[in-house]
């Protein structure tokens, strides 16, 4: 039987994107980019305890409509805690981003995510600016690793 | 540093287009520090804007087609995109995110921004008309351009330009808010203009100079590094009015200056220095010198650890 791909912003994909950033880069990642750069993230990891709310305003109904978003908790370096917040839920989280719909399916795409936050199509809507940024190429790596996971989607 | 002779500082000052293309990079850094100390008001630099502006479609980019296919070697020319990649980039990013930020301020600053905004739409031009005539990048339009040129972006740019994207976002909120002027002036007119710009024209503009090529691009970037004096100079007034009119700002350029240093730690890929004449050292003394005369001309002083931090920095190449 063939394995089921799970629903973007659903509980499973929540899981394995967790499952993912905990794990970090693969060899074929890693290869990529000078050791230097994965040094000063494993460095900006190593302690890192703040929480970030990965929203999607415009998620469609049939993936449980928007506002969502995908929260991701750090503790000590590690990814401790996943879970989807719908449009009624309380949300809490050190830093707070918002992105549509269309811009999630350029990143589950391929497309860099340094290029999306450069270009400001994924906004921080709540959290102190200079403080997130300390850790701005570990955020980036995850949210590329995230959106390596598969997901299924509702045909466009 | 010297004291810059009247001569030589006039030359600076007021060659059009067609001279500027002779006067050394070495120079027109000098210029840029020249007024540091006692910062013309933002009256002068509108007025002197008005003196120096020059036409991006004057440039003549025929000889520099034949440097880059006859004369350069694949090294040259891999280097040179890599470095100068960051500032074509770095100049649309700058544009782009200066106006939230002329929506605050005096009058006075509001009419001078209007002009550093057409000074970096002007240098964003430039950039596109030197990838499609020059290095022959492909597109209909500016985007195009930008995308095509994009692949030899370090993976690093997002650490300044992405900190003024989302500054630029936080200002837009409130305009006049201080502390937020000062975070996005920290980051913009020291760091981007002020430290990582001016490297960037330093190496690229000391490679053409030495080898005699590319004389269009020569003067471009030229006349783009004395626009950078007016920015620079601007930009260091912004931060030292603001710190006389609130000394708890001082705070918040330091915070801005410990994320700032503490990013440019990262280095994602290798830069082929070497293929334009600059050693890695070099570069990261230039950046450490740059930010020092700033930060020393406008009385802002550092704290120890960010004094450490200014003494690691390592070598990041890109501009706006």
């Amino acid at each position: 039987m063939a394995t089921q791909v799970p629903v973007f912003f659903g509980k499973e994909w929540a899981e394995d994107v967790r499952l993912a950033v905990e794990a970090g880069p693969s060899e074929q990642v890693l290869a990529g980019k000078l050791p230097t750069y994965w040094d000063w993230i494993a460095s900006a990891r190593a302690e890192y305890g703040a929480s970030w709310a990965l929203g999607c305003r415009d998620l469609p109904a049939e993936l449980g409509g928007g506002p969502s978003y995908l929260v991701l908790e750090w503790e000590d370096g590690h990814c401790v805690r996943s879970r989807i917040v719908g449009p009624d839920d309380p949300l809490e989280a050190t830093y707070v981003f918002g992105a549509d719909y269309a811009v999630w399916r350029e990143l589950l795409a391929g497309e860099d995510p340094g290029r999306i936050v450069m270009y400001r199509r994924l906004r921080l809507e709540e959290g102190n600016v200079v403080t997130f940024f300390r850790g701005i190429y570990f955020f980036v790596e995850a949210v590329a690793a995230a959106t390596r996971v598969p997901a299924a989607l509702p045909d466009a | 540093m010297a004291e810059m002779s009247l001569e030589k500082a006039a030359l600076v000052e007021d060659s059009d287009l067609a001279r500027i293309r002779h006067v050394d990079i070495d120079d027109v850094i000098d210029y840029v520090h020249r007024d540091l100390k006692k910062l013309p008001s933002y009256t002068d630099l509108y007025k002197r804007y008005l003196r120096q502006r020059w036409d991006v479609y004057d440039l003549d980019f025929t000889q520099d087609v034949i440097d880059w296919q006859q004369n350069m070697t694949q090294e040259e020319r891999d280097s040179f995109v890599g470095i100068s990649s960051g500032f074509h980039h770095g100049e649309r990013q700058v544009e782009v995110e200066l106006p939230v930020f002329m929506m605050g301020g005096s009058e006075e600053s509001k009419i001078y921004m209007s002009s550093q905004i057409e000074d970096e739409a002007r240098h964003t031009v430039f950039f596109d008309r030197f990838y499609r005539e020059v290095v022959g990048l492909p597109g209909d339009s500016i985007q195009d351009v930008l995308d095509a040129s994009f692949e030899h972006v370090s993976e690093t740019f997002v650490g300044p330009f992405g900190l003024l994207a989302y500054q630029a976002d936080e200002l837009r909120q409130d305009p006049e808010d201080l502390a937020a002027r000062v975070r996005y002036g920290t980051t913009y007119f020291l760091w981007i203009e002020g430290v990582l710009a001016l490297s960037v024209m330093k190496i690229t503009l000391t490679y053409c100079r030495n080898r005699g090529f590319l004389p269009g691009y020569y003067a471009g970037f030229t006349a783009t590094c004395r626009d950078e004096a007016r920015h620079v100079q601007g930009g260091m007034r912004f931060l030292r009015d603001a710190v006389t009119e609130d000394p708890r700002m001082l705070h918040e350029i330091h915070e801005t200056l410990k994320t700032i240093l503490t990013i440019n730690g990262a280095t994602s890929r290798r830069l082929y220095l070497e293929a334009l004449g600059w050693e890695q050292e070099e570069v990261r003394r230039l950046m450490i010198r740059q930010l020092r005369m700033k930060l020393v001309d406008v009385g802002i002083a550092l704290s120890p650890e960010l004094e450490a931090m200014v003494n690691r920095i390592e070598p990041e190449l890109a501009g706006g």
